[in-house]
């Protein structure tokens, strides 16, 4: 049974750009649903700072890091709205809370237009199948050309940008929208523009307007044959080109563009008209479990309270009140002392406490609703869990999670801080995975790995001011890895005799490279050379060589391994001779296979001026960048390079300097590329020194 | 086949050896046709060529996306790559695009001044060694901007190959199968070959070679199934 909360509720996500005004945007839409009873600025002077910017971090920052769910209502409909960070550092962050939204709100800035982030925000919107509004903040500021944004829409983009409102006057001359469906001008009035009038379109605009309602309708009508029809026959209605508009959404062939100044209070309310309007409910997305009693056979979820619950975790808070969970119900609606089952770490546990947030306060429920955004308090579990109601043993299809491409060594600096740490770091590692620690065995060194240096920064930030664990940081260490680029044959026997039991066991076979995959184990012994209960033991040692190649000390990838040969001990053969047996074979022949050293590439763009062109393209060229192309635009241009990571650390203040401050850039994880014979024997030579070092020691 | 071979038995050696070893560096090369005959494919393969000697192409364009036109590339590498069958294919591919940059502009009535200068920074400031520079779908205006292309090609010691698309009523060439709207401009041209509709395949003619004018066929038509050039009768 779906039931009417359902149909009416939407859970949306605002993605944007930082800076185009997305938490402005949020604090107007808590305002004008009467959540909050004042408006705080994101800079503001009152040091208060708008309510979804929770973490102290983020305030003093501007920025937005951590995603918090908070539900609101309008027009009867609750929305729960999901704030997603603005930093391209925490992309995981952005892409788990796209995992659970239905519908998402496009922001841009009307000076900037599509920016190297909203780039890479559409992209993983497009990777989600996330239905999307565009809105174009800031028409009120000096430069504003809502118009051009749309055009870079469909150019950089890619999207069938439809304006639905056209601005009354922009920059400082920005006065109210005209909506192009119903042809009237909205003005926004009183102290915080929460009284909405309307009136006439200015005769002024009324050809205009005209104009762009055709195109508007025009695009839109393909959507319905309805609409097609009323519109030859010059009868159409308001709620044919609604349904039509819907249905180009819903289907992702269509992003409605709408405009406003969220800071000088325009166009919000038509913005949350739109978005009940437009934006899909929980039952109209397809969301797929996989069946993990039946071999991961992918089973269709519905919204609908009467089935047995289904639900995702996906962020942890630490509160005062100990660990809240936020989950998606995608089936079913728990209920307070519910029974659920958490299907990765295959325990059960009861509902104690079920709330539902508001930006300021949280609320007691009883029971949720099928597809609800809601929390839970007191579970032990990790982000990206499934809990279902049992017998149900289902996981959510995985979430993307890249690989992390820098580590950092860490030393607290006194005890009470290293107490501290400890605690910091199982918390972020459980709340973020692309977050990760763990302490190398050699130098006893508690060593963090992340997505880039900031994503780092910002948790050793966290640790001191969350945590009051002050730490001292090493010099920021790619994650490199080894990679073998040719077949080699290998026979090894290990053998120790020293009084009492001896080890004996001898491996023969080869080893060769092998794409996309980490590792392979291939056994082709025949007629028991080797005894099939040694095989696994075989198997665990070459995974244990090549946790770290001999090279440089990184992992080895790209490896598969087959064996065809041996022999054994009737007394001395052992499950560890034959582990030791693999790890020499691996290690005596290693070298001989010609490894290479591979480095992380990202894929970074840069953006700025076209006046600093040439020092964008120095600065990537002395970084063994290569520049894939261009883009001018006006005095605008943009420049993709695929960049190793190492040589991006501190490429922040080098573009800052460089350009005055006007460029920015943004990078994602590419692939791993090889390093260059210079660099790869220097860092040869480094590991060996470092390594005589400890030797001599 | 090994990449060498590949170079030598390529199509384009027959326009080379046609024009006498080459366009040459400091030299404009101008393919003509009307809209829609396969210019953008042609260019692409004369870069494609280039990039597979080891040499270092720039191509400037004037689309909506740069993404278009990087599928043009790996779209003629692949059919390139598909007519003898090539070893390590894929590291060949990666040379290709680490010596190959795409400057793309999307402003309307772009001045060349401005396009050159973008050019003269990726080469200067951004030592892109370009030997090789492609014009797709600029819209020159006049002996003028000609002339500053040339310059241009000379001081930084490219060859250049431009796109133009012809507009005009039929007859669009001479009697000497030159473009009738370029007669103004031939005089600055070295090289200058059109791309015409011959039954279903696509001619390629050669129009001015350095000195020469009205010079032998080609031999060489665009196969409308691959988009490359190729010998006629293979």
């Amino acid at each position: 049974m779906t039931t009417d909360a359902t149909v009416r509720m939407r859970n949306i996500g605002i993605s944007a750009h930082i800076d185009s005004g997305k938490t402005t945007l949020t604090e107007r839409i808590l305002y004008y649903c009467k959540k909050i009873h004042a408006i705080h600025e994101v800079h503001g002077k009152d040091g208060v700072g708008a309510t979804m910017d929770s973490m102290e971090l983020e305030r003093e920052r501007g920025i937005t890091i951590a995603s918090a769910a908070t539900n609101v209502t309008w027009l009867d409909h609750p929305i729960n709205i999901i704030d997603t960070p603005g930093h391209v550092d925490f992309t995981i962050e952005v892409e788990r809370s796209l995992r659970v939204l239905d519908g998402a709100i496009l922001v841009l800035s009307a000076v900037e237009g599509v920016q190297s982030q909203s780039i890479t925000v559409d992209r993983q919107l497009k990777r989600y199948g996330v239905p999307r509004l565009a809105f174009v903040n800031k028409v009120d500021r000096t430069g504003a050309s809502p118009f051009k944004v749309r055009d870079q829409l469909v150019e950089k983009l890619g999207l069938n940008a439809v304006l639905l409102q056209i601005p009354i006057g922009i920059e400082d001359r920005h006065q109210g929208i005209v909506d192009l469906v119903t042809m009237k001008a909205a003005y926004f009035d009183g102290d915080n523009g929460e009284v909405v009038r309307l009136e006439e379109i200015p005769s002024e605009l009324r050809a205009e307007a005209e104009t762009w309602r055709e195109r508007m309708l025009d695009a839109v009508s393909m959507f319905s044959d309805e609409l097609a029809e009323a519109f030859l026959a010059g009868e159409v209605t308001e709620e044919l080109v609604h349904e039509a508009v819907r249905k180009g959404t819903i289907s992702r062939e269509l992003c409605p563009v709408f405009l406003g100044s969220a800071y000088k209070n325009k166009g919000v309310q038509l913005l949350l008209d739109a978005i009940v309007r437009y934006l899909p409910n929980p039952t109209e997305r397809e969301n797929i479990a996989l069946d993990l009693d039946n071999e991961e056979k992918e089973v269709r979820l519905q919204a609908d309270s009467s089935l047995p619950t289904v639900a995702l975790a996906f962020k942890l808070e630490d509160g005062q009140y100990g660990q809240l969970t936020y989950i998606r119900v995608y089936q079913g609606a728990p209920k307070k002392g519910d029974e659920l089952y958490n299907s990765r770490a295959q325990r059960k546990f009861k509902v104690g406490r079920l709330v539902r947030m508001h930006a300021d306060h949280m609320e007691d429920i009883a029971e949720s609703e099928s597809g609800d955004i809601v929390a839970l308090f007191g579970v032990e579990c990790a982000t990206g869990d499934t809990f279902c109601a049992p017998p149900l043993n289902y996981s959510m299809t995985s979430m993307y999670v890249p690989n992390p491409v820098i580590s950092l060594a860490i030393t607290p600096k006194d005890k009470k801080s290293s107490d501290n740490m400890g605690k910091a770091l199982n918390r972020f590692t459980k709340e973020d995975p692309t977050f990760r620690s763990f302490v190398d065995p050699e130098s006893n060194e508690t060593i963090i790995q992340g997505m880039g240096e900031l994503h780092l920064d910002v948790y050793i930030e966290r640790m001191k001011r969350e945590y009051k664990a002050e730490v001292e940081t090493g010099k920021p260490q790619v994650a490199y890895r080894e990679a073998i680029s040719q077949k080699v044959e290998f026979d090894y026997t290990h053998k120790k005799q020293t009084g009492g039991a001896g080890q004996y066991g001898r491996i023969a076979g080869y080893i060769e490279p092998i794409d996309g995959k980490d590792y392979e184990f291939v056994n082709l012994i025949k007629g028991g050379v080797i005894p099939t209960e040694y095989i696994p033991a075989c198997d665990k040692g070459f995974k244990k060589a090549i946790e770290k190649g001999t090279l440089i000390g990184f992992p080895v990838v790209g490896v598969r391994v087959t064996i065809d040969d041996g022999s054994s001990h009737p007394v001395d053969s052992s499950d560890m001779a034959f582990q030791l047996a693999a790890i020499g074979a691996f290690r005596s022949v290693y070298l001989k296979a010609k490894p290479q050293i591979l480095e992380p590439i990202m894929r970074v763009a840069v953006e700025g001026p076209t006046e600093y062109q040439g020092n964008i393209f120095a600065s990537i060229n002395q970084r063994r960048g290569v520049i894939l192309s261009t883009t001018e635009d006006g005095n605008f241009s943009r420049v993709e390079a695929d960049v190793p990571l190492s040589e991006m650390f501190g490429y922040s203040t080098t573009l800052r300097s460089l350009t005055q401050g006007k460029a920015e850039f943004s990078m994602e994880f590419l692939k791993y590329g090889k390093v260059p014979t210079g660099i790869s024997e220097e860092l040869v030579r480094t590991f060996q020194d470092k390594n005589q070092k400890v030797v001599v020691r | 086949m090994v990449k060498s071979e590949l170079v030598k038995r390529s199509p384009l050696r027959i326009l080379e050896k046609s024009i006498h070893g080459g366009v040459g560096k400091g030299n404009i090369a101008v393919l003509a046709s009307r809209k829609g005959v396969g210019k953008t494919a042609c260019l692409v393969h004369i870069a494609t060529d280039r990039l597979l000697r080891g040499g270092h192409v720039i191509h400037v364009s004037f689309a909506a996306r740069v993404d278009h036109i990087v599928s043009w590339y790996e779209d003629i590498f692949e059919e390139i790559a598909k007519w003898k069958d090539v070893q390590s294919v894929a590291d060949i591919h990666d040379e290709t695009v680490k010596n190959r940059v795409i400057m793309n502009f999307n402003q309307d009535g772009l001045g060349i001044d401005k396009v050159l200068k973008s050019l003269g920074a990726m080469i200067g400031e951004g030592h892109f060694p370009a030997d090789m520079v492609i014009f797709d779908g600029f819209n020159l205006q006049g002996r003028g901007e000609l002339a500053a292309i040339k310059d241009f090609a000379r001081a930084t010691d490219v060859e250049v190959w431009f796109s133009a698309s012809l507009k005009g009523e039929d007859p669009l060439f001479d009697e000497r199968c030159i473009p009738v709207e370029f007669n103004d401009l031939v005089a600055s041209i070295d090289v200058l070959v059109t791309l015409q509709f011959e039954g279903d395949h696509v001619r390629l003619q050669l129009a001015k070679d350095h000195d020469a004018r009205n010079t032998a066929g080609l031999h060489l038509s665009l196969d409308p199934r691959t988009l490359l050039i190729s010998q006629d009768g293979r």
